[in-house]
């Protein structure tokens, strides 16, 4: 059925969700707003499902419609900063992620760090580190070259390093 | 004995990133044994992928919230049945908005002509075949009910007890029910039927039952009954063992 999601569409999206909220609340900064950019997204792939094209990764797929409505919404909203949740609201996975206090300490600098980086530079690192796309398939989708990928994974990772009390200038 | 030549940072980003050929990663093994501040800055970029995707792990775990759910459901499939309750529908909304305030037990006919009521509104006696079929029968099967065949479409927590969704189709009779009953303090409350006539002309392959999305058309009875997710068969079985205690 042309131009009309059919439940196989549907029911690959909701087994994206998942990923595609972690990937949203890597940008945001917070469950809310990444929320509210997965609930656009999903709404965004319905109206256009007829361009996907069966066969190709529906991840990638959703995770450009996501990072292209994060920047507009970015670009819109210049002045609003990335709001991080506070730390609480992370705990409540029954401390599956993080059982000493170290260890949440050392989430919550990490989200911050995630959060202070240039748009451009986090949506990368998301990709590469998190969501565990390869340069390559980093590249296609944002639609940027592979050595464009490596520059910016570069220069976030000297920013984000440091201030996870990693590589203190260990090197150059 | 010769060192190998300097790595520049990005080979060794695109090492700890797993980019690396088996062979390529190999070299870069061989490197670092002879670079412990490489090996070391390597082991932080590794450290730090771990954070990253630990500190952002927590939707994993996490079920697909209500609001995108709703967004993902296909729209037009509350009702896949036949064209004439899909009518009815229409009509049944509005009867269900104006009684949803009372909780009335209310049977709602799709039909000008009523077909023969085989489940009736209301308590469920006590000496009756429907109480049998609603204490022990799992969802899913079917059991012969009057001149019909009676299916338990599904099983629901309530505020109060459960709930459960059962379709009686008599093709004697040429009618079909939907029906939701629950259970309280009191036993078992039928507390909707909708009923309808079975086309007999347009099925000629034979009827399909229906599969529990005309069920749907239930749901604002379950919601005053403050029904939750359906019970799986294991959660199921222990609440027919328990006698559908609360």
């Amino acid at each position: 059925m042309p131009g009309k999601p059919d439940e196989l569409f549907r029911s690959d999206l909701v087994a994206l969700v998942p990923k595609l909220r972690r990937f949203a609340q890597s940008l945001t900064g917070n469950r809310q707003d990444g929320d509210d950019l997965v609930q656009a997204a999903c709404e965004k792939a319905l109206r256009n499902a007829a361009q996907f094209v069966p066969g190709t990764r529906m991840d990638s797929w959703m995770y450009r419609i996501i990072q292209t409505l994060w920047i507009d919404d970015r670009r819109r909203n210049r002045t609003r900063g990335t709001a991080i949740d506070p730390e609480d609201a992370y705990l409540s996975d029954e401390g599956r992620a993080a059982n000493l206090p170290e260890d949440r300490m050392m989430l919550a600098q990490t989200r911050r760090a995630m959060a202070d980086l240039p748009e451009n530079q986090r949506e990368v690192l998301a990709l590469v580190a998190i969501e565990g796309l390869s340069y390559k398939d980093a590249a296609e989708t944002l639609a940027i070259p592979v050595g464009t990928v490596m520059s910016r994974l570069s220069r976030a990772r000297e920013a984000l390093l440091p201030k996870l009390g990693l590589s203190q200038g260990r090197r150059q | 004995m010769t060192r190998p030549p300097m790595m520049d940072k990005q080979h060794l980003a695109a090492f700890a990133d797993g980019e690396l050929s088996p062979e390529e990663a190999a070299a870069v093994v061989m490197y670092l044994a002879d670079h412990p501040a490489d090996q070391a800055w390597v082991d932080d970029l590794m450290a730090a992928n771990a954070a990253l995707a630990q500190a952002f792990s927590a939707p994993l775990h996490e079920p697909v919230p209500d609001r995108i759910m709703a967004v993902l459901r296909p729209q037009a499939e509350v009702i896949p049945f036949r064209p004439a309750l899909r009518q009815g529908a229409g009509r049944l909304a509005g009867i269900g908005l104006a009684l949803a305030a009372t909780l009335a037990a209310v049977v709602v006919l799709l039909q000008p002509t009523p077909p023969a009521a085989l489940i009736l509104a209301g308590a469920v006696p006590a000496d009756s075949p429907l109480r049998d079929v609603l204490n022990h029968q799992a969802t899913g099967s079917s059991v012969p009910f009057g001149s019909g065949e009676l299916t338990i479409l599904a099983s629901m927590p309530a505020a109060d007890g459960f709930c459960r969704e059962l379709e009686l189709i008599d093709r004697q009779a040429g009618n079909l029910q939907v029906a939701l009953a629950c259970s309280d303090a009191s036993g078992w409350v039928v507390d909707a039927v909708l009923a309808e006539a079975l086309a007999s002309a347009s099925g000629a392959d034979g009827f399909q039952p229906a599969a529990g999305g005309d069920a749907a058309l239930l749901d604002r009875w379950l919601d005053q009954r403050g029904a939750g997710l359906a019970l799986t068969p294991d959660q199921e079985a222990a609440a027919i063992k328990a006698g559908w205690a609360p």
